[in-house]
């Protein structure tokens, strides 16, 4: 097995007097899908919030290729090529897709003037390279659906030198259709090889459609991990349930 | 690729609905019909030699404050002080050119009390845009505190140094002053030789000066009497801050950063744009062009009193609205603007064409095409955004 893009090693982080992260190891590969699972308040979004520099860790150490690595703020982060896509996106709709796609890091050519159709072709090769030919980049993101704006705010990541893709919950604002859509698109990222990919959501089904590697995260602390041959699905439903068995839920839940 | 019909959905326009669907096209409709019935109320008095010259005076009033009022809008902030601030540059170059320079520095050129007037006048837009992004408040309140106290501040100055509220009888700087001549100069004198050449080709034909042709504007009739040389500097003014506002805007890295600062200011910041810097420029530029308008009334007039600018904000942000800038921010169109204020500048001048007609309908006027307007420009946004 190849080396690990990225490694964490016994994460803490600690708001005040509470944990939120209880000592988290993961390992993340190139051309890999890393599912994140967990329940709501489980502690995903402080983890990838501590990958992309938003946080500093309390204690432990996070590795590039092997390097031990510290972020001061998320500049720091995606030079060292990890790239999130928050559940907003940072997306601006009255803005068409090239001026988003290159929102803060436009193409200039002499006196700051934009490069347009550079930046236009740009856009939209790298758009179709993951599975939207969007044949206008002029056209407002605002008139986009939710899926698109997903593969845009991938792209641009991409585009920008991310080897982590960090997707925060990219599916769980969308109809079902277009939740179809961002898989493909995860699907085809992962193709290339060269990116790992951390997947949160809370639908198994998601994950395990296009998941390769798994982690189960409850109460700041991972409860399970492993690969998609490892963990079969009635060990993902008990983890997804932070670790309770089925039966034990059904037993509770009939005795009310 | 199952996304593909859906992402050309809205590719299959023609080059007619992208017109029309452009943001401009509501303005530029309004200008069209206020030129129309402008050109048949007045007889085309409205657009002969002199009322021309007239009319383009306002229009580049106008149009200096309500681009910089327009920038600041995009960006997602509101400037009140500018009409102050056109008051207070006033006063400020009228004083030094009356009463010398501060701290005994001696007597004042135009050049040196443009520059100093252009030094504090920057300042307090900075001053401004700090205090509005440090603070977070409200632009809306903070240059409201500052359209009172710039006013104030030009009174007094006014009162204190000058014992008068107003400044008369400079001498005519123009004469020996380029910076003077610049600002209160005429310009495009070609223009109108071109005019009357053409208007004496008419006469070689056998016309008579007297035909409809002249009193169109021949600028020949009047020969003696009301011979127009050219136009006002402004209107070179309005052009060049009009042309360089557009080029930025949709052309440059900072006009990209102007549309993402006012549209979602975290998402721009997320990605790296100096949201901050973004919006205090634009509290400058506003200041700058509040500056040029009023370097161009002293120096035409070689007066100065401590009403100049009044209300002007508030002509500026209609302007900018009526011209289909979004007042939330991050939409808007320097082309739109201009076509708004020429609108708006020849129905305030409608008045002198049509003598028939009583002022005050101007503002009557401007209240409807506002309100109209912020309707338009919310249909626009909601088409943009899907409804949002
Ligand atoms: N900045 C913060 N300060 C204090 N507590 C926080 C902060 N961020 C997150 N938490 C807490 O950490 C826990 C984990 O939150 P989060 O990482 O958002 O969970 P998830 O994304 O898995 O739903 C929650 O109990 C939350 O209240
Ligand atoms: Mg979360």
């Amino acid at each position: 097995m190849a080396e690990p893009y990225l490694r964490v090693e016994k994460l803490v982080k600690r708001f005040g007097p509470f944990t939120a992260l209880g000592g988290v190891d993961l390992e993340v590969y190139p051309g890999e899908v890393h599912a994140l699972l967990g329940d709501n308040g489980a502690g995903k979004s402080t983890l990838i919030k501590t990958l992309a520099g938003v946080h500093e860790p309390t204690e432990g150490q996070i590795y590039i290729e092997g390097k031990p690595v510290q972020f001061r703020s998320p500049r720091d982060a995606s030079a060292a090529g990890i790239g999130t896509v928050y559940q907003d996106l940072a997306l601006n709709q009255l803005m068409s897709v090239t001026r988003n796609f290159f929102m803060g890091r436009e193409l200039k050519k002499s006196f700051g003037q934009l490069d347009l159709d550079k930046m236009n072709q740009i856009a939209h090769d790298e758009m179709l390279k993951i599975g939207i030919d969007f044949s206008d980049p002029t056209q407002a993101v605002g008139t986009m659906s939710g899926g698109q704006r997903q593969t845009l705010a991938i792209a641009r990541a991409i585009h920008f030198g991310a080897k982590v893709l960090i997707l925060d919950e990219p599916t769980s604002a969308l109809g079902q259709k277009q939740q179809m859509g961002v898989l493909k698109t995860i699907k085809r990222v992962r193709k290339r090889g060269d990116i790992a990919i951390i997947f949160i959501t809370h639908n198994e089904i998601h994950s395990r459609l296009v998941g390769d590697r798994f982690s189960f995260l409850a109460l700041g602390k991972v409860i399970g991990a492993g690969t998609s041959d490892e963990i079969s699905d009635k060990e993902m439903r008990r983890l997804m349930s932070g670790g309770a068995e089925m039966g034990d839920l059904e037993q509770e839940l009939a005795a009310i | 690729m199952a996304d593909l019909s859906e992402a050309d959905r809205l590719a299959q326009e023609t080059w007619l609905q992208r017109t029309i669907r452009r943001p401009e096209i509501g303005s530029f409709i309004v200008m069209v019909v206020i030129v129309v019935v402008l050109t048949w109320a007045s007889s085309g008095k409205a657009f002969n030699a002199l009322g021309l010259k007239n009319n383009v005076q306002i229009i580049a009033q106008y149009g200096i404050i309500a681009i910089g009022a327009a920038l600041l809008m995009i960006a997602g902030e509101f400037d009140l002080s500018i009409g102050s601030m056109i008051g207070f540059a006033g006063m400020s170059m009228a004083i030094m050119l009356k009463w010398g320079l501060p701290f005994g520095l001696g007597e004042a050129t135009p050049l040196t009390a443009l520059l100093i007037t252009m030094a504090m006048t920057l300042t307090l837009g900075w001053i401004i845009g700090n205090i509005v992004v440090k603070s977070g408040l409200s632009s809306f309140i903070v240059t409201l505190a500052f359209l009172f106290f710039m006013r104030g501040v030009t009174e007094v100055s006014f009162r204190l140094i000058n014992q008068s509220t107003q400044v008369s009888g400079l001498p005519d700087y123009k004469e020996e002053s380029w910076v003077a001549w610049v600002f209160g100069g005429e310009v495009f004198g070609w223009f109108y030789d071109a005019w009357f050449w053409i208007g004496m080709r008419f006469v070689d034909m056998g016309f008579e000066r007297t035909d409809q042709w002249f009193t169109l504007g021949g600028n020949i009739n009047r020969r003696g009497t009301q011979w127009v040389e050219g136009f006002d500097a402004r209107f070179l003014w309005f052009i060049l801050i009009a042309l360089a506002a557009y080029f930025i805007l949709s052309r440059t890295q900072l006009g990209n950063w102007i549309y993402a600062t006012g549209d979602n200011k975290e998402a721009a910041r997320a990605n790296g744009v100096p949201t901050n810097k973004v919006k205090i420029g634009l509290f400058m530029f506003t200041a700058f062009c509040a500056t040029i308008f009023a370097a161009c009334q002293v120096f035409e007039n070689n007066t100065s009193d401590a009403a100049k600018g009044n209300l002007m904000e508030l002509f500026a942000i209609a302007i900018a609205v009526v011209g289909g800038t979004l007042m939330t921010g991050g939409f808007g169109s320097v082309l739109g603007v201009v076509f708004g204020a020429i609108t708006v500048g020849l129905v305030a001048n409608a008045v002198f064409f049509i003598p028939a007609i009583d002022g005050a309908w101007f503002r009557v006027f401007l209240g409807a095409i506002l309100l109209a307007a912020v309707f338009a420009n919310e249909r626009i946004r909601k088409r943009i955004t899907g409804g949002i």
